[in-house]
Order: C-alpha cells, then structure tokens, then sequence
C-alpha cells in the first residue's frame, strides 16, 4: 500500500457563502517520494496539504496514511500523528520568536516528552546537520531568511517523520537560498529516503521534484514525471 | 500524554511570562496590591484589637461603677440640682441586699498631689483609697511588692503602692522601693509595692500616676468622713451585669432620698456594655477588610484573566506553530493555566511576603522594652489559606483564556502573519 492514499476527497468550505474547494481528488503517493503540488492560488493546494498535514477535516472520501485511516481522529489523535508521522516546513517560517534556534528545534520532541537533555544533544545533532550549530543559541530574528528555513528543516527533521510536507518553503527566500533549500530537501530525500511534499506555485522549485502534480480548481490534473528535472525546459528558480 | 510538571514545564511557562515583563508585572500588581491590601488590614486589625485590648488588660469586664452627681429630678420634697454623695453604709447594703454580686467596692482619690522622696519629687500624682478587694476590679500587675490588704486598711496604715511613672521619678536608680518612705501632703507613708500597670482603661486616671493607699488611711487623712467617691462592683458568674444595674440603682437611690429615675444624679457606668459595643465594632471593621481585600483581590484576578484573554490571541500564531507541531490542545490549555496560576501565584506571594515585611515592621515599631505590645503579624494559616485561594483563583483566571486558546487550530499558524 501506497504512504499515502488519497481516494475521492471533497472539502467545501462554509463560511457565509458554500466554497467546494477540493472535488473528488484521489492520489496517491509512495514511501520516498519527492513530489510538488503545483497550482494558481485558489485551486486548493493548500487545502489539500492541510488535509495531508491532519490540520484540517475534510467531508467525504478517504484518507489512508501509512495504512490507517485518518478520519474523525479526536484533536490528541491529530496532535499525535502529527508529532510522529509528519514534518512541517512553512512558507513564513513559524519559528518561535522568543526561542532561540536549538530551543525551536527541541519543541517537538517536549511535546513527546523527551528528556530535556536529551532533546538538547539531538537538537544540536540536526542543527549541525543543517550547518547551523554556530547559530544555535541566536534567536530567530538574529538570522537570514535560509538560515531560519533551514532551522524549521532541523525541527521538521528531529521527530524522525515519515512525510515532510513543505507549503511554499522558498516563498519567502531569494533564488540563491532557495536552490540552497531545495538542494537540502533533495539531499533528505536521496540519502535518508524521506518522502517530501512541497506545495509550489514556482515551476522552478516544481521542477527541482521528482514528480509534479498539478492541481487546478480542486481537481488533478496532469501528473508529470521529472526524473530528468527538464520540466519547464529545465528552467533555473526564478 | 499527560500534562507533566517538571522544569521543562516550568521553563515554558517561565519564558511565556518574562517576554512580557512589563505586561506580566503589571498584571501581577493588581493581584499583588489585593493580597498585600488583604493582608496588612488583617494583620492590622488584628494588631490593633489587641492594642486595644491590652488598654482593658486588667480590668474586669463585667465591671460596673457608680458616681454620685448633682441631681436633676426633685424628689420627695427635695429640690432638683442638690449635691450628695454615697457613703460607705452602700457599700454593705448593696452587698446585702444584692447576692448576686461578686465584688463591691469603694474608693475616693484625691487629684494633682505631690509626692517627695528626699528630695525628690513627683507631681500631677493621684491619691487613691482603695480597699483589698478593689484588686478584683482592676487587677494590679506587681512589679514589686503586694497590694493593700485587710489589715492596712483595718489598721489605717500609712502604706502606699506606687504607680509606675511615680516609681520612675522617685526611684531614677530603680531596684525594689519597698520599705522605703516617701511624703504626700506632710504624711509618711512606706512602699509596699509598685503596680506596672498601664492599662488605658483606669478609674480615677492613669495607673502609672497612682499612689494607692488604703481607704481608711485615706478617709482619716483627708478627712472625708463617710463619703466615698465611687462605687465599684462586679457580677457574679452566670448574672449579665445590664439586668442588675436598675436595682442597684434603686436601692442607692432610694437610701439617699434621690429620684431612682434621675439618671444624671447616680452616674452609671457598665462596662460590659462597652466592651460589648467595641467587640461589635471590631466584627464589622473585620468584615469590611475582608470585603475591601477580596474586591481588590478579585480585581485583581479579573485583571490577570483579561490579559491572558489578550495574550492569547497575541500569541495564535504561536499556539497554532505549537499544535502543528504535535501539542495537544489539552497541553496547551495546560500551560495557559499554568501561566495564570503562576503568575497569580508569583504575584500573591510577593503581596503575602510584603505585607508580612511592612507588619514586622509595624511590630517593631509599637515594640516597648523589647516586648510586644500586640501581634500585627499575619496568622501562619491565614496566609496559607491566602496562598492556596491563590491558586484557585489563578485557575479560575486561567480557564477561559485558556479554552480560548484550546480552540485555536494549527492551520490558524498557517495563515500569513
């Protein structure tokens, strides 16, 4: 069975006036994967990886992850999953501000209840991996956009997920750290054989994916291959 | 997952509060200042009770005393506004006619007398006559010596028991008087004893001022024949004194040809009555310090649940990051809690601890000869009972920040800030 198994979810959204915003999407994604979900703003994406994220409901379908249904689970269900199974890497970042970056990197693991030091020791361990240890006691608005990136990658990383899931994590980069930070998922996804997700409306951060779903008005459309990373004539980032 | 307290608990909530300073200390200070209000007037009034009390130290408080006047009614062929006195035949016809009384007795005093000791000297003393049993009335505190007994007075003896400002300038070197002899009015009188009592409550002015010589002494002395001044007398155990005081009055009246109902002619204090009135008085000031410290302290905890309610929805970004990332919203609605107590909790015992400083302080300073006049400080239990309403209150800030807070969703933190 696929990781992740996608069969006829609808989402409508009821605030004031009825919005169905996902109709009927099935898909399905394998354990190591590296996929994009493309599509214009509007079309759902971002609903869609908040469904795949077990941030959001959705209204009838199925979701299967990992083999288990993920439907009606109760709010310390979600949280567990979550915790367990998936990382999240944000477009604005979503560090805490009043933590320092080693701090940040140790949030989920408190959440689990590991043991304060050895929190500490495997949040420096990542730190190190992304480059950062130098920075690990600066507190977020002490460092670069790649470098807080890069420190939301090492707390994505340190609950060991299964399933990285990334809304627009270049959004807010510059093309030189963003090919840094999509070099960095790339390398995550070959050596460790995490399966990542982006959600992207850049070809050029699509492309640098293996595989490229494109969504358009709550539905799939094409899915391309991109082993070769030519789509798009092979462009750059931006 | 269970809501664990352990530093890493403490931590998070500690760093919530500190990045605020300003905002938590300020939050802090409306619970603060009503703990501390709480506190101090308990203390206070407590503190002041027994001040108050220590005024009455000595004196029995189901005394009565009887003070002839210049009459105001006409009575059996007499006029109004005559002036008579009490002779000491009452003495033993209230005590005869009345069983349930426990002590009756009689003094006079004789004001503004000079006392001299070689030459030494003492002025603005008060003479007094007392007999043995007065003792049963205003109980005297020896610091030396005895109080008159039976047989001074049977015997006139010229013996004295000096107060304690009268001790103090007689005898600047201090030590035990008795034997010694001092002058007052060109009679010699020997000292028995020094009375140290400086209750604020005193018949015939201050203890401290007294020079108490027995009452026969006192009337051959000073040729007072058979007059008293005042008539003291105490109930016996199980009588309220209120339900005995007319038919004291009667009989003295009626004996003295004066109206019974001329309340101006027999002067009649009942200090029963007083302390009932200053012990109802005390009840209500305790009631409305109670009243006056939990509103402020309740203000002060509605305070602290408005800017948690604010922080809360400051911080819903930071709380959706926190549930994106696997809190669960019975760990959030923990620490919120946590937060509310904490700080309700930090901020009430700075109150307590201040309040008990400013109190100590207080204690030192009505301190004289290093001993303590009155407990100003706060009771043990009170505090702890302060401490733990506390942290009640603290939740109850808590609660509806924090179910505000529990109802935030991880996707909210996805929304651009």
């Amino acid at each position: 069975m696929a990781l992740i198994e996608l069969k006829g979810i609808n989402k409508t959204y009821n605030n004031g006036q009825p919005l169905h915003v996902l109709k009927g999407i099935d898909l399905q994604i394998e354990r190591g994967e590296f996929v994009s979900i493309m599509g214009a703003s509007g079309s759902g994406k971002s609903t869609l990886l908040n469904i795949l994220g077990i941030l959001d409901n959705y209204d009838s379908g199925s979701y299967h992850l990992d083999g288990t249904l993920i439907k009606d689970l109760t709010e310390k269900q979600a949280a567990d999953y979550r915790n367990r199974m998936i990382g999240f890497i944000f477009q604005s970042f979503n560090l805490i501000g009043f933590k320092t970056a080693v701090e940040n990197v140790e949030l989920p693991l408190y959440y689990q209840g590991v043991p304060r030091k050895k929190r500490h020791e495997l949040a420096m361990e990542y730190l190190d991996k992304m480059g950062l240890s130098p920075w690990a006691h600066h507190f977020p608005n002490e460092m670069s956009g790649g470098q807080k990136q890069r420190v939301a990658i090492a707390r994505a990383l340190i609950t060991q997920p299964q399933i990285i899931l990334a809304d627009e994590p270049t959004g807010a980069l510059d093309s030189k750290t963003s090919v840094e930070v999509m070099g960095l998922l790339k390398q995550l996804n070959k050596e460790d054989g995490i399966t990542i997700i982006v959600v992207t409306h850049e070809g050029g951060v699509a492309n640098e994916t293996d595989k490229i779903i494109h969504i358009k008005d709550g539905m799939i459309g094409e899915i391309e291959e991109n082993t070769r990373h030519d789509a798009w004539g092979g462009s750059i980032i931006k | 997952m269970k809501l664990r307290f352990d530093t890493d608990t403490f931590r998070e909530i500690l760093d919530s509060l500190l990045r605020n300073k300003s905002r938590s200390f300020l939050t802090g200070f409306g619970v603060f200042w009503g703990v501390f209000m709480l506190m101090l007037l308990s203390g206070g009034g407590r503190g002041f009770k027994q001040m108050l009390n220590n005024e009455f130290e000595g004196f029995a408080q189901n005394t009565c005393i009887l003070f002839a006047n210049q009459t105001s009614k006409p009575y059996k062929g007499f006029k109004e506004g005559r002036f008579w006195e009490m002779t000491y035949d009452d003495v033993d016809r209230l005590k005869n006619l009345m069983p349930e009384l426990e002590t009756v007795s009689p003094t006079v005093a004789l004001w503004g007398k000079t006392v001299v000791r070689g030459d030494v000297v003492s002025s603005r003393a008060v003479v007094k006559g007392t007999r043995a049993d007065y003792a049963l009335i205003e109980t005297p505190k020896l610091k030396y010596g005895r109080y008159i007994n039976d047989t001074d007075n049977a015997q006139e003896r010229k013996v004295c028991v000096i107060g304690k400002r009268v001790y103090n300038e007689l005898f600047p070197e201090g030590g035990d008087p008795c034997g010694q002899r001092i002058r007052i009015d060109g009679a010699y009188y020997s000292v028995i004893g020094v009375n140290w009592n400086e209750g604020g409550i005193n018949i015939n002015g201050n203890a401290a001022d007294m020079v108490i010589i027995p009452i026969n002494q006192a009337r051959k002395a000073y040729n007072l024949g058979n007059a008293i001044q005042l008539l003291c007398f105490t109930a016996k155990e199980g009588f309220v004194m209120s339900d005995l005081t007319p038919r004291a009055r009667e009989i003295i009246c009626r004996a003295h040809y004066v109206d019974p109902t001329d309340e101006q002619a027999l002067f009649l204090l009942n200090t029963q009555l007083i302390f009932g009135i200053v012990d109802n008085l005390f009840k209500g000031v305790n009631f409305i310090i109670w009243l006056i410290g939990l509103g402020t302290l309740l203000a002060g905890v509605v305070g602290v649940s408005n800017i948690m309610m604010v922080s809360v929805r400051e911080r819903t970004t930071e709380i959706g990051i926190r549930r994106a990332i696997g809190a669960t919203p019975r760990q959030i609605l923990g620490q919120i809690i946590s937060e509310s107590i904490v700080l309700t909790l930090v901020a009430g015992m700075s109150g307590i601890v201040f309040s008990v400083l400013i109190l100590y302080g207080v204690e030192l300073g009505t301190m004289e000869d290093g001993i303590l006049e009155a407990p100003f400080q706060v009771p043990f239990w009170t505090a702890m009972l302060a401490a733990s309403l506390l942290a009640v209150l603290g939740v109850v800030a808590g609660l509806m920040p924090a179910l505000r807070a529990m109802r935030i969703k991880p996707v909210d933190a996805m929304r651009d800030e």
